[in-house]
């Protein structure tokens, strides 16, 4: 049987992007598993008895170094904001290219606090802030320094004790470019640093409060238990910042997208799946849908989802349970699941058929990452009519769109001067529009193929280009859509009924978020690393911490 | 100092405030990159550049276009990394003058990498080649911030760079490596059929 990739007509819809979930494919998996062999210490613990002061750990394997700085600094609570505009943090954290010296350590506690508004160097590579959870923060601190565990049902309703609201990277505020560490081997993998930033950040969370409890109580204090710190992860707060990514790196989506329909294709031409390969889905399913009630939400947008969610698995399960191990069993699955429920739990029932295959799936985290620049280049010898099908065939879902239709161009994509980061607003009713950032790309493909379509076919595009560079950066789209078919979202980002909290959810659920809850259509709180294991037992992670039962 | 990454976005959206379209804004900043990379003052030609106002500089839209004054390197650039693809375009051109000259060689250099050509570009100020190989050793102190009257020749043709004797002396040094052949290895060395009459 021939099982084709997943058509990216059907893929890259947003809603099916957005309801994507963690999977062996997720960055904070496969870091786990590429750096496990790894030593993971604590080089310097420099904590005062509130927990201000700096701790650094270091990732070592004998012949390369990373160390995280983790800076904490007293705030009012009156200073703590997630949104991007706060100027001061809780925690703020860097990640050095080797092990930190005192001068070093020195320079950074003047500049890293400020996040934005302090300059790093080249010497460092990602750079982070978090916020505590104030009232998990000081249940737990009380509960251990008294000698007692803390209430895991407060603990778990939350899921972490300290929430991130950004993690930046390549380049930004002065930090190493990427050019400096693409060839090093072990960061081929995607956002390699990024996701060590954030699993030493965690490991940062349960050293404070545990330093804390001890230092108000000496003779009384307890640890927090290694099953309890484990269910936890750390927080992140991610809003519209995060959703233009996807958009401005199109040859990078398609290599995420491409691994999991590689995947998923592979998986589906198996023709002879054995008793045990379905049962390892079936005990996958049964605990997740356990913790699925963990995942906590005010949003009525996400509660739907999570209650179709819920309902659709239910409709799974009893498929599932009765349905015979026949030839090309996981293609039969995944057709009866594409037909019988929603992108959410097809998506689910996907990424859970991944967990069974590590064999096929892992390889494939390693093609993850690209060089985009080999795709920037424009290919000026193509025709304007070899365009003019490349937009009929790849663009067809917005042929049809009006562009006329206020509803269809309504909100423009622009950069706030205050904080340098992507907004979206109302065309019709806010200024700026003049200032419009290039990802109408519905909008001005329609616009580019209404253009070519009135000159000379079998002229070339640098005859065309000559007048028309106002088409350059939507042109290069078209041509890389060409090589890499997954590399557009096939939906019009300036809709009226666009979703944007879609967008950042395609992204978050690469890097292996769950629990999402969105705040409004525009941002979204998520947890990382919940149930991954402690800094300490690293090395013994076998890769299914993602559906250990949570309580 | 900034990185890379800052360069070249702060390039990119500098040229879109100043009028550039958002791919061309997209190439002069990978251009400026490129150049500080190398360790050449991209930024700062940049910066004289749109001191001049980019809306004052003449765009370069046709080889044969009668006013050659006054050149924006950036469509200069751009002119012949789209159009050096055309064959009938491979020949010698004349202008009468650009401005910051070091800006066209991030396009030049990409374009002669893409489509194997060579850019010698003549002046009484400034002669440089740029080719396919991306070897340069260009002094940019000896970039002038305006070139007047110039010429840029493109050609598919490598020049020999080498003497007779040189090549001469080399070749039979690398045959030092062959094995002689006796009249017996004639016949098994090779692995062909020993008769061709089938």
């Amino acid at each position: 049987m021939q099982i084709d990739l997943r058509k990216p007509e059907l893929v890259m819809k947003l809603d099916r992007l957005g309801s994507f979930h963690q999977s062996k494919l997720s960055f904070l998996r496969s870091f786990i598993r590429e750096f496990k062999s790894w030593e993971f210490t604590t080089e310097k613990f420099a904590l005062d008895k509130q927990g201000f002061g700096h701790i650094v750990y270091v990732v070592n394997n004998g012949q390369k170094q990373y160390s995280l700085i983790c800076f904490s600094n007293h705030i009012e609570d009156s200073e703590r904001s997630d949104r991007v505009i706060a100027t001061k943090w809780d925690a703020s954290f860097v990640l050095f290219d080797g092990v930190p010296t005192e001068e070093d350590i020195e320079r950074l506690n003047d500049n890293v606090p400020l996040q934005e508004q302090g300059r790093v160097s080249e010497k460092e590579l990602c750079l982070s802030r978090a916020n505590k959870s104030v009232r998990v923060f000081e249940h737990v601190v009380d509960k251990l320094s008294k000698g007692e565990q803390p209430n895991t049902k407060l603990l778990y309703d939350v899921g972490y004790l300290y929430r991130t609201t950004a993690v930046y990277g390549s380049g930004k505020f002065g930090l190493a470019d990427r050019i400096k560490i693409q060839n090093r081997e072990e960061l081929k993998g995607p956002f390699r640093l990024e996701m060590m930033l954030v699993y030493l950040a965690r490991q940062f969370t349960f050293d404070v409060v545990n330093h804390v409890a001890y230092s108000r109580s000496p003779n009384k204090a307890v640890k927090l238990k290694g099953d309890i710190a484990r269910n936890l992860g750390i927080g992140n707060s991610t809003g519209l910042g995060m959703a233009p990514f996807i958009v401005n790196h199109p040859a990078l989506l398609n290599q995420w997208i491409i691994a999991k329909e590689k995947a998923l294709k592979a998986i589906r031409s198996i023709s002879s799946v054995s008793q045990k390969d379905k049962d390892i889905l079936q005990s996958y399913l049964s605990i997740i849908r356990e913790n699925i009630k963990f995942w906590k939400t005010e949003s009525d947008f996400q509660k739907k989802k999570n209650n179709q969610l819920l309902k659709d698995l239910s409709i799974f399960q009893k498929f599932y349970s009765s349905f015979p191990l026949n030839k090309f069993f996981w293609n039969s699955i995944y057709e009866w699941t594409e037909a019988n429920t929603q992108s959410e739990c097809c998506e689910f029932i996907i990424s859970l058929m991944m967990e069974v295959y590590p064999d096929i799936v892992e390889p494939l985290s390693f093609e993850m990452s690209i060089n985009e620049d080999e795709y920037f280049d424009i290919d000026t010898s193509r025709t304007i009519k070899e365009v003019c099908q490349l937009i009929e065939d790849q663009y067809t879902w917005l042929l049809d769109i009006n562009f006329d239709d206020k509803e269809n161009i309504l909100n423009f994509w622009y950069y706030s001067k205050n904080k340098q980061e992507p907004r979206m607003s109302d065309r019709f009713t806010e200024e700026g529009s003049d200032l419009e950032l290039p990802l109408a790309i519905a909008r001005d493909v329609s616009a580019l193929y209404d253009d070519l379509k009135s000159c000379n076919l079998e002229k070339d595009l640098g005859y065309y280009l000559l007048k028309n560079q106002e088409y350059r950066h939507i042109l290069r789209r078209v041509l890389i859509c060409e090589k890499l078919p997954y590399s557009e979202i096939q939906d019009n980002t300036t809709s009226k009924t666009l979703i944007p909290v879609d967008m950042i959810r395609l992204k978050l659920s690469f890097f292996g978020a769950t629990r999402f809850d969105p705040r409004s259509d525009r941002w979204v709180r998520i947890t990382m690393y919940q149930g991954a294991p402690l800094m300490r037992e690293i090395s013994k992670s076998d890769d299914t911490w993602s559906y250990k039962k949570i309580a | 100092m900034h990185s890379l990454y800052e360069i070249e976005t702060t390039i990119k959206r500098s040229s879109r405030a100043e009028g550039l379209s958002w791919g061309v804004s997209e190439e002069a900043g990978k251009a400026v990159r490129l150049l500080e990379q190398s360790e050449f003052q991209g930024l700062e030609s940049f910066r004289r550049l749109i001191d001049l106002g980019l809306n004052n500089l003449n765009k370069l839209l046709d080889v044969d276009q009668s006013n050659t004054r006054n050149l924006c390197p950036i469509h200069f650039g751009i002119f012949f990394l789209d159009q050096s693809h055309n064959k009938e375009l491979h020949r010698t051109y004349n202008f009468k003058n650009i401005n910051e000259p070091l800006l066209i060689v991030p396009f030049l250099s990409k374009s002669a990498k893409k489509n194997l050509l060579y850019f010698h570009l003549k002046s009484p100020d400034l002669n440089f080649t740029i080719s396919p190989g991306g070897i340069y050793f260009i002094n940019e102190n000896f970039f002038p911030k305006n070139l007047t009257d110039f010429s840029l020749t493109i050609s598919t043709n490598r020049k020999s760079k080498y003497t007779q004797s040189s090549w001469d002396y080399l070749y039979k040094l690398s045959l030092d490596t062959f094995v002689e052949e006796t009249e017996e290895k004639k016949i098994s060395g090779a692995g062909a059929g020993l008769t061709d009459n089938d």
